[in-house]
């Protein structure tokens, strides 16, 4: 990506306020309300350097959730949470068992690194079963926890399929990433994909990312890495099951469920009809008995 | 780069080399294949909902309790033609039906992590979010229960007074209708997430639920005050609920294994659910009410005995089946199993 012309602008290191439009400089991005957007992570480029995490933290003035060692290669931080809503995964290729390879392939990767984050599904399950209208679409089409609404129900919680949304029991409330909509209100891109050096975490107007991702596929594919796919593309693993699609998608080189993500997630409120319609019936059926035999008159001389 | 810890098909060829994907290619047999239980380090891949199994099964409980029982009460009141076999089913019910709005509703903000924001439930109405429903059915239950028991509480202090008995015959319309959906729409409450135990049959669960409330209805409202002939046709209203639920938990079971996860059937939950509820608190007042039918006389202290076994065991059931989703969430081999492309629906798959 070549430099913005408006970097010009500014050559100063001191700014008085925020750059018009950031976005644009720093991800050749127009943030504008009513169009969609999204991440496209490349997990084939990130080196693991967990910048996304810490950047998410500042900004988002999120506490550390433990400081302990998981034992689990390079991975501390575990899982998304609700003070940690980017997690960058390692998982560890080479050994058996948890014992590491005493020798490597040349120019290869021992690692396959991942930063997780909320899919902000178009269809999103935890917008659907919240019953307060705390969890919302935004005008970037992404999906947000309302803090001041929210009253820790925790019904989102089980409804998400990806494990993301999480209950902070301090303050009684859900919490999972925004896609940064403060910063997208301000014009700026979310605080992980502008930390992130290598672009591996890219973010934009989702048709334009559909595209770049696409193209990285053929890239990939040319040069001989032929596992790579993307995760949460439209009919892709990931957007299965009435979800649509996922605003933050993924291009993997290993199965899913390697990266800790359903192969085939589902949309939770289509289980709703055929429950209730079932139940009423059953209800029904067995009402339909009790008059009977309330109406019957066997037994009453015994 | 063959890697054992991942199998060694499943490390050459994840998925298709053209990014073709679960649920778009169809369930290949490679596809299925290429799963070889794999899973990040064995961590969790979902999280469980954050309910207290008690205080959400409870309440549950109750609502299906409190809902029967004035579903059932209704039809007792308008089907019996003598008042003197009506009068006291429907006063317990009346009462019974005043359960699920108190102490039901009591345990539902208490299980909110911010209680003191619970009427934010009642900023939206959405179909499709069962909690919306069920706040929606619980409120207008409440209303209509709420009448059926003050016009109750008159009746029993001033018994010739004649206004409260036409408040409760129309109150007990409305509060039957919304009844039959307490008692029911707690299943949709569960079967709507990603918990692979409650999602994975939803409609033997709901079946199971509906039975098991119906059945909780009829065993408490067979109580020494009513009148033996109908406290008999209450006995046989829980035999059958009883035989519908035996029958459902049997077809849930048959679904979980049918969907690939029937490892989850043997956790500590699922122990619970199994023998309390489903065998102290099904099978066992079933095999009671049976055997008091076969002697020949009927025992009113067996029927008795079987209500008593089948309310607990529905409380035992409500409770342990939250727990046993809880804990299907926590296990990833459970959930990345369930959410593999054969046990998506068959139009989307």
């Amino acid at each position: 990506m070549g430099l913005h012309e408006r970097i010009h602008h500014y050559p100063q290191s001191d700014l008085d306020g925020v750059i018009p439009n950031e976005s644009e400089l720093t991800g050749g991005v127009t943030i504008e309300p009513g169009r969609s957007y999204g991440f496209f992570t490349d997990t084939t480029v990130c080196i693991g350097c967990k910048a996304c995490e810490v950047a998410c933290k500042e900004w988002n003035n999120l506490p550390a959730d433990s400081i302990g060692l998981t034992g689990q290669s390079f991975d501390n931080t575990g899982m998304l949470s609700a003070n940690t809503w980017r997690h960058v995964a390692f998982v560890e290729r080479e050994g058996d068992r948890g014992v590491r390879a005493a020798e490597q392939a040349p120019f290869q990767s021992g690692w396959l690194m991942m930063s997780d984050v909320c899919k902000h599904c178009h269809n999103a399950p935890c917008l659907e079963a919240c019953p307060t209208g705390a969890i919302f679409k935004t005008e970037f089409d992404t999906v947000v926890v309302q803090q001041d609404i929210c009253n820790g129900c925790g019904y989102c919680v089980p409804a998400c399929p990806f494990g993301v949304v999480a209950l902070n029991e301090v303050d009684g409330k859900v919490h999972k990433c925004t896609l940064c909509y403060d910063r997208l209100k301000g014009g700026l891109e979310p605080a992980c994909a502008k930390a992130c050096p290598t672009e591996s975490i890219q973010f934009g107007e989702l048709s334009d990312l559909h595209e770049k991702a696409r193209e990285r596929i053929g890239v990939l594919h040319e040069r001989g890495v032929e596992q790579a796919y993307l995760y949460g593309t439209p009919d892709g693993p990931g957007a299965t099951g009435d979800l649509g699609h996922l605003n933050a998608f993924f291009l993997l080189t290993e199965r899913p469920e390697v990266y800790n993500l359903p192969a085939a997630p589902t949309r939770a409120s289509n289980r709703v009809r055929p429950s209730l319609t079932t139940g009423v019936a059953t209800i029904g059926a067995l009402a339909l008995l009790a008059i009977g035999l309330f109406s019957s008159d066997r037994g009453e001389g015994r | 780069m063959t890697s054992d810890r991942f199998g060694g098909d499943a490390a050459r060829h994840p998925l298709a080399p053209t990014g073709q994907v679960p649920g778009t290619a169809g369930r290949s047999g490679a596809m299925r294949r290429d799963w070889a239980g794999e899973t990040d380090y064995g961590r969790a891949q979902l999280k469980p909902a954050p309910f207290s199994p008690s205080v959400v099964g409870g309440y549950v409980f109750l609502a299906g309790l409190s809902g029967s029982s004035a579903l059932i009460g209704a039809l007792a009141d308008l089907t019996q033609k003598r008042p003197g076999e009506r009068r006291d089913v429907t006063r317990r019910a009346h009462y019974l039906a005043l359960l699920a709005p108190t102490i039901g509703s009591a345990l539902l903000v208490y299980d909110l992590h911010t209680p003191q924001r619970f009427y934010n439930m009642m900023r939206v109405a959405k179909k499709t979010s069962p909690m919306s429903i069920g706040t929606w059915l619980l409120l207008g239950f409440s209303a209509a229960a709420g009448a059926g028991g003050v016009a109750q509480i008159a009746t029993d202090l001033e018994p010739h007074w004649r206004w409260p008995h036409r408040i409760a015959k129309v109150a007990q319309v409305p509060a039957a209708l919304f009844g039959a959906g307490i008692s029911t729409y707690t299943a949709a409450l569960v079967s709507a997430t990603s918990t692979p135990v409650w999602a994975a049959a939803p409609r033997a669960t709901a079946v199971r639920f509906a039975s098991s409330s119906i059945a909780t209805a009829a065993a408490v409202l067979a109580g020494s005050s009513v009148s033996s002939p109908m406290r008999r046709k209450l006995a046989d209203l829980l035999l059958a609920a009883l035989g519908v639920e035996i029958a459902a938990t049997y077809v849930v079971a048959k679904q979980l294994d049918g969907a690939g996860i029937g490892k989850a059937r043997f956790g500590r939950w699922a122990w619970i659910e199994r023998i309390v509820a489903g065998g102290f608190g099904t099978l066992l007042p079933a095999a009671l009410l049976v055997g008091s039918r076969l002697l020949g006389r009927r025992s009113a202290k067996l029927d008795r005995t079987a209500g008593y076994l089948a309310t607990a065991g529905s409380l035992a059931f409500r409770i342990a089946f939250l727990g046993h989703g809880m804990e299907s969430a926590s296990r990833p081999e459970i959930s990345l199993r369930f959410a593999q492309p054969d046990n998506l629906p068959t139009a989307k798959r």
